[in-house]
């Protein structure tokens, strides 16, 4: 039964945290690398991911709960739970969560063998979720407002976007000396489903005074919108589809078209400093197939029944009021929404440095790397409200010539002692990595407020005297 | 060289699986969740100023009544389990009043009267607040059919009113809906 959970747990996980691959980002053994650094120092003759294992990640995070908060099994009454939750919560904390899949990938150097320029190519399947937690909502709809006349309730705290897509991309990078390596990628992103409502304002207040000729003064003011694409037909009655396979229908093959650009570069200050960065995802969706935008929007203020007995008789019905002063419109026009643009950057320090023990100095020319380097990563991801930020110091290591570990010590706004590991390695042209964020938390994932993993396979193909 | 590889590979990727675990989770639980909000809103008010209540001093009734479709709101109308009506008069004119409200349904009719009597202003301050009314079960499903207010207002008979007659009679209501989401 256990095991059941597990899997559960782990799916909730992969339906649900930051973008930040602090492990992947500069490891640079794993040719993913590129996509969290299009500049990246990587090289190779040829590459290709192991279709749809080449590169499998996701994240999620939750700054204020746990999946055990919620649903352990320790007799307390669920409702309680939710309220504690809701409690322990402010309209601060998030709830964020990204997954990724390579379908494919690959890549290829480009020019003779003297040249080091490279073209990297694929596509991959995303899904990402942010939401701040509605506590406001939430209090109102656990207790409604009879504790709390006096309150104005925010309905500003209803903020989320969600969003399915597909990505083909298209890459270069090139290594001009020993210095400087640059590189760029182009994307083409198709987005099957979005929700976006992220532009909510308004509160729902009840007062009270003793000069209003009422016993309460009830306002509701609403600027609350959400904008979708690719999400209507499923809500309308007549549908009669499956919609995880429209869905991917629609992600692949038939979604939202939009644009956008990857860059970075790294730097050599001496031979063993390094310096990179780069910034990932500028770019946007003109959200245009199968848009619907719901909005409620106006002021309301509610003064019960009121009777008047000169013979004024001026109809008025409490709903009608209601429904025309704040009324539910539906419009349908394109909308265009900015991807979460993701901000790296590192500097590394390399010590200790080695001969390659495995190989053979048949040619005279000796290839020395460094054992060990440690060094700083910094974050930023663009969300609603204020950006997220991270910020990690790493340790690098070559177990053998093949085969490299990352630890990594990352404070962000989900956990202060996120350690990460990874390892990736190489025999023949396999290419095997894993990465785990959060290891601590491991040991019990439902209590973890964050966690995150990338997995891949890739075969990759260097020169023979590489 | 290559067992070695695997070995570390095996060794980190076993241990990793086998630390990781997770307590007994149970969302099933997600069943049980019940939503209980309860709304505190206005219910009716007036204010009738006396110098507007013009007559020779005799018994007679003025009346009103006014749409209340809150029911009409499925949602509202089905998770509604309980609701609480509480009433507040303030008299000030020198004249004893029986208000009634009257909760109609579609047709008209009259579902059930609340009555409230009420003394005649004497000087001293007259703010009457009566007993909550109830309303669950039975009650509340005839509450439920209720579409229309109908108010009377019934004014005995005393001293003549007139257009320079001070004081009023106040109404000030609240309702608190009590609702079981789940």
């Amino acid at each position: 039964m256990k095991k059941i959970y597990l899997i559960i747990c782990l799916i909730f996980q992969l339906s649900c945290f930051s973008q930040n691959k602090e492990i992947l980002y500069n490891f640079t053994s794993i040719p993913q690398s590129l996509m969290v650094n299009p500049g990246a120092d990587v090289s190779y003759k040829y590459y290709f991911g192991f279709p749809v294992l080449s590169g499998i990640s996701a994240n999620l995070g939750s700054s204020s709960f746990t999946a055990y908060d919620l649903f352990a099994n320790n007799g307390v009454d669920f409702n309680q739970k939710v309220r504690n939750v809701v409690n322990q919560s402010t309209n601060r904390d998030k709830v964020v969560t990204n997954q990724q899949l390579e379908v494919f990938s690959g890549g290829f150097r480009i020019g003779g063998r003297e040249s080091k320029s490279y073209i990297s190519f694929g596509l991959y399947q995303e899904f990402d979720f942010f939401m701040f937690v509605p506590k406001d909502l939430a209090i109102l709809a656990l207790d409604g407002n009879i504790n709390y006349i006096g309150k104005s309730f925010n309905l500003g705290d209803l903020s989320m976007k969600a969003e399915v897509l597909s990505v083909w991309h298209v890459g270069f990078h090139k290594k001009v000396n020993e210095k400087f390596v640059y590189g760029g990628r182009a994307k083409i992103y198709s987005s099957g489903a979005n929700a976006t409502s992220t532009k909510n304002s308004g509160y729902i207040y009840t007062g009270q005074s003793s000069t209003d000729p009422n016993l309460y003064n009830q306002i509701i003011s609403s600027d609350l919108e959400l904008k979708t694409s690719g999400l209507s037909k499923f809500t309308k009655d007549e549908y009669e589809g499956n919609v995880v396979k429209d869905i991917a229908n629609n992600t692949f093959l038939s979604g939202s078209l939009g644009l956008g650009v990857d860059a970075g570069f790294t730097y050599y200050i001496k031979d063993n400093l390094q310096l990179t960065a780069s910034i990932i995802d500028l770019g946007f969706i003109k959200q245009s197939k199968d848009i619907e935008t719901l909005t409620y929007k106006g002021t309301y203020k509610y003064d019960g029944v009121n009777p008047d007995f000169t013979g004024n008789d001026a109809p008025e019905d409490i709903f009608d009021e209601f429904d025309k002063a704040i009324p539910r419109d539906t419009l349908y026009n394109k909308y265009t929404t900015w991807r979460p643009t993701k901000f790296y950057s590192s500097i590394q320090y390399s010590f200790g440095e080695a001969r390659p023990d495995d190989e053979c100095n048949c040619r005279g020319k000796i290839n020395t790397y460094y054992k060990n380097a440690v060094g700083a990563q910094l974050f930023a991801m663009s969300a609603p409200r204020e950006p997220l930020f991270a910020l990690t110091a790493f340790y690098k290591r070559s177990i053998f010539r093949k085969l490299e570990a990352k630890a990594t010590y990352t404070f962000d706004t989900f956990s202060n002692k996120n350690i990460g590991l990874g390892l990736a390695g190489t025999v023949g042209a396999v290419n095997i990595y894993a990465l785990f964020g959060n290891v601590l938390e491991y040991k019990d994932l439902s209590k973890a407020s964050s966690a995150t993993f990338q997995l891949g396979i890739n075969f990759v193909f260097q020169d023979r005297d590489d | 060289m290559k067992s070695n590889f695997y070995k570390v590979i095996k060794i980190v990727i076993l241990s990793l699986l086998f630390s990781s675990c997770s307590s007994d989770l149970d969302f099933g639980q997600i069943d049980d969740l019940k939503l209980e909000p309860a709304f505190l809103a206005n219910l009716a008010h007036f204010d009738i100023p006396a110098n507007k209540l013009i007559d020779d001093g005799g018994n007679h009734v003025i009346d009103d009544s006014r749409g209340f479709d809150v029911f009409k709101d499925k949602f509202f109308n089905d998770h509604l389990k309980k609701a609480e009506f509480n009433f507040e008069f303030e008299n000030t004119i020198d004249r004893a009043f029986v208000v009634s409200l009257e909760l109609l349904d579609a047709n008209g009719q009259v579902l059930q009267t609340l009555t409230f009597p009420i003394p005649a202003y004497r000087g001293t301050a007259n703010v009457i607040k009566f007993p909550t009314e109830v309303f669950e079960n039975q009650r509340l499903d005839l509450l439920k059919k209720t579409i229309k207010i109908g108010f009377k207002v019934a004014i005995f008979e005393g001293t003549p009113l007139n257009n320079q007659s001070l004081g009023g009679l106040k109404l000030k209501s609240s309702a608190t809906a009590y609702l079981i989401i789940g």
